[in-house]
């Protein structure tokens, strides 16, 4: 049985159907990938997924239990974690605050001063290990104003990460990273594939053709193909595409 | 058993106004689709296709007629369920209003869950990201299922025409309000105010399937 899995999701936004009838399911430890053009759901679709929006009908699965209608942080708890498509940081203080905020070690101590936090030692070895999974770990004390865009979104996945999820969403990752920031975003999802289960949303096709194990498209609010990449690839007018060389890469 | 889709004698009338009945834009259609089909529909702009869309899906009401999708009078269905029965997927998303002067509770239940009559107006085909393809299969996936699909593409280019060559079983030509059903792609080329209406891309076509000299 897949890990994640949502089962036909549907969600009107007044008269209008947003989603209609969508099933996904996400493996253990693959990259899974949603793409779609501009106003496809896959936004709406990554909201009902997480949490932050109630399916009207259908049920959404993580390990075999129903988390449809459950509160975000509740969801969060159990495992799902996910980034957003705005930077939200903390920029006024040093990379590795960002983190440790986030793990849920912090999270018990609740209102403690953050003079307290960093004598914390077992706080900070944790929050280093999280750094370090990211490539992150050498910066862990400059300014997080400081860091490149590129840097921001590797951050911003530790964040994330922070929270020990056994499942990890990620939206849009490369959207606003140059071409070599890219790159080396695809280096680090890659990296993390050993270790977590990946989705993500993605409208750079080539990114997520070079990294999915899977990838399933939406338009219409309605998944209207999936497969692998090859299986996708293998089609008269993705051959006919700018895409091709991607799919034979 | 009823056809998926019947168009009998509708018509719809705009006038100038309320008071000035002096009808301004006419559009009529009498045409039926018994089996599930993927219908290619075209026309010049202004032409009534999108009011015929409307017309099918229940968002706007005829002057005179009926449209029933698998036996169901569409206007006679709860407007928060009629596209359960047909769906409109517009250019841009934008949702038409549905106005109707008996209340919901007194209409009838759609029956389905899942649209049985999918209308594509114009949706974006751009041969350099490779959806084309993931958008076919899906057309060709709903009507596996038994679905009824129309696709409403106003061809500028020579791929357009492919796509409807590719795709299409039939197809409706819609000019100045006058609906034409064609039974498939070589009656509409025989149909001169489609020939004239593609003008410029039947040449080019024809020209690019010829084998070089």
């Amino acid at each position: 049985m897949a890990l994640f899995e949502a089962r036909n999701i549907h969600k009107r936004f007044g008269s209008r159907v947003v989603l209609e009838n969508i099933s996904l399911a996400f493996e253990e430890g693959q990259i899974s990938g949603i793409m779609g053009p501009n106003g496809a759901g896959k936004s709406t679709c990554f909201h009902v997924l997480t949490g932050q929006h109630k399916p009207d009908r259908g049920e959404v699965l993580f390990d075999g239990q129903r988390i449809s209608g459950l509160p975000p942080q509740r969801i969060a708890r159990m495992g799902v974690s996910r980034s957003f498509q705005l930077m939200n940081l903390f920029d006024d203080t040093v990379v590795i605050e960002n983190v440790m905020l986030a793990l849920p070690a912090f999270r018990e101590r609740r209102l403690k001063a953050m003079s307290a936090v960093f004598s914390d030692t077992a706080l900070i070895d944790r929050a280093l290990v999280v750094l370090d999974q990211v490539g992150l770990a050498v910066r862990a004390w400059d300014a997080a104003a400081s860091l490149s865009y590129g840097d921001r979104r590797a951050l911003e996945i530790a964040v994330a990460l922070a929270a020990e999820p056994r499942i990890l969403f990620l939206d849009e990752p490369t959207s606003g990273l140059g071409a070599e920031a890219t790159r080396r975003l695809a280096l680090l999802v890659r990296r993390l594939r050993e270790r977590y289960t990946i989705v993500m949303i993605e409208h750079d096709m080539r990114f997520l053709f070079e990294l999915a194990d899977r990838i399933s498209v939406i338009h219409w609010g309605q998944v209207i193909a999936e497969g692998t990449p090859a299986q996708l690839g293998d089609n008269k007018w993705v051959r006919r595409s700018a895409l091709a060389e991607a799919t034979h890469a | 058993m009823s056809a998926m889709l019947d168009v009998s004698n509708l018509s719809k009338i705009y006038t100038r106004g309320r008071f000035d009945r002096t009808p301004t834009f006419r559009l009529d259609a009498d045409f039926s689709i018994e089996e599930p089909a993927i219908v290619g529909m075209m026309g010049p702009n202004g032409s009534g296709k999108t009011t015929l869309f409307e017309l099918i899906t229940g968002s706007n009401s005829p002057t005179s007629g009926k449209v029933e999708v698998c036996g169901r009078d569409i206007h006679r269905v709860r407007t928060d369920e009629r596209d359960r029965l047909a769906i409109h997927y517009h250019q841009s998303y934008q949702v038409r209003h549905f106005r109707s002067l008996r209340p919901n509770a007194l209409m009838q239940r759609a029956g389905s869950d899942y649209p049985l009559v999918h209308l594509f107006d114009e949706p974006q085909f751009n041969t350099q990201d490779g959806y084309i393809g993931f958008m076919l299969d899906f057309f060709r996936r709903l009507r596996a299922e038994g679905r009824l699909v129309f696709l409403c593409v106003h061809p500028n280019e020579r791929f357009h025409l492919e796509i409807l060559e590719e795709i299409c079983e039939r197809f409706i030509f819609v000019n100045k309000g006058v609906v034409t059903p064609l039974p498939d792609y070589a009656g509409l080329l025989a149909h001169e105010p489609a020939r004239a209406y593609l003008g410029n891309l039947l040449t080019e076509r024809a020209a690019a399937l010829e084998p070089a000299a």
